[in-house]
């Protein structure tokens, strides 16, 4: 088997954000409907950034819960609706984060990480190379697991990830970068590519 | 990989019955409302408070109470507009609209006490209710602004989305 990690978006205008402006509109203006849309388009990828974060159902889950109270007393004041989808995933962070820290405090542990928590083990996975994808990205630090997950599972663009980290694009571009090769090699070591 | 399924907090259904109470119309019409009934209410006490010049201490004690509940239920009634169920556009014109049908009954109200008692509470609460009324006014059309703008953009995505 193997995976090509080529660059496949770019920091054009994604096909995508006139319609995710069109629904954050929809929302601000307070149509019922639109947060029905809102929430079926974006419930299940932000669950599985969440989800990626924290290895963890249960904690995703109340992660998620988190995340979208904020999301549905913030979206009215959203200033570019246009960049619903970087504020979507910022929210996501920012709720991970604030869990961590707590987390830190609570445990008062030094080197916690959010892989820490404990770990799910009702996954079905449906294909071998999926599985191997994702054991692999789970076995990742936390800034290279979430940097794949942002650019390749997310679809998110690098300046849409250097506006969402507070970074700079270059900085996104070398964790990028190592994060691929962490993953390729990880992925080399359990012989899943060759 | 895993799916966010009814086994989990955090599903698609448990999402869905969270939006239903954050977006409750009738919380925030609710909040709207003790704003403004509060807000008469405290313009009211401290008016009298404040212009009746021989009061008991007991009685200016008690309006000192009840004026600083009226600004506490206010100030909450603020806070929670602004935090926990901020109003949507079309939200914010019912809320202005209510509120200048409300004022403005106030404002009636309190022409006529002028009228019958001239006393100089009245007037403080006529000056009272006249500002009110300005700023429910004022909010009412920045609503409306809002609203107009933010329904245009809608239109012109509709049709580029339509387009592609």
């Amino acid at each position: 088997m193997s995976h090509d990690f080529r660059v496949v978006n770019t920091e054009s205008k994604s096909p995508d954000t006139d319609a995710d402006e069109l629904l954050a509109i929809r929302c601000q203006l307070g149509e019922r409907a639109a947060f029905d849309a809102l929430i079926a388009r974006w419930h299940e990828p932000l669950w599985r950034y969440l989800r990626r974060l924290a290895n963890n159902d249960d904690v995703a889950g109340d992660l998620s819960q988190d995340t979208w109270v904020r999301v549905l007393r913030g979206i009215g004041s959203l200033r570019e609706p246009a960049k619903l989808r970087p504020w979507l995933f910022g929210i996501a962070r920012r709720v991970a984060m604030d869990r961590l820290r707590f987390e830190y405090v609570r445990r008062g542990a030094e080197d916690i990480e959010l892989e820490e928590l404990p770990a799910d083990d009702s996954t079905q996975d449906l294909e071998a190379d999926l599985a191997a994808i994702d054991s692999a990205l789970a076995g990742l630090p936390i800034t290279e697991r979430e940097m794949l997950t942002l650019f390749y599972l997310r679809e998110l663009s690098l300046a849409e990830i250097a506006a969402l980290l507070v970074v700079p694009l270059g900085t996104v571009k070398s964790r990028l970068h190592r994060a691929r090769r962490e993953l390729r090699h990880t992925l080399e070591t359990r012989g899943a590519i060759t | 990989m895993n799916t966010p399924t009814n086994m989990h907090a955090g599903s698609l259904e448990d999402i869905r019955r969270l939006a239903q109470g954050e977006l409750s119309i009738r919380a925030r019409i609710g909040y709207v409302s003790l704003l403004m009934v509060a807000a008469a209410m405290t313009a009211v006490v401290l008016s009298l408070w404040l212009t009746e010049p021989s009061l008991p201490a007991r009685t200016q004690a008690a309006f000192c109470v009840m004026s600083l509940i009226g600004c506490a239920w206010v100030s909450f009634a603020l806070w929670a507009l602004g935090a926990r169920r901020p109003l949507f556009a079309r939200d914010a014109v019912v809320a202005g609209t209510m509120a200048v049908v409300f004022t403005s009954v106030f404002v009636a109200g309190a022409i006529g006490a002028v009228i019958v008692s001239g006393a100089a509470a009245a007037f403080g609460v006529l000056a009272t209710g006249v500002g009110m009324l300005a700023i429910a006014v004022g909010r009412l059309i920045i609503a409306r602004r809002r609203f107009a703008a933010l329904a245009a953009r809608r239109e012109e995505l509709q049709r580029s989305v339509g387009r592609s």
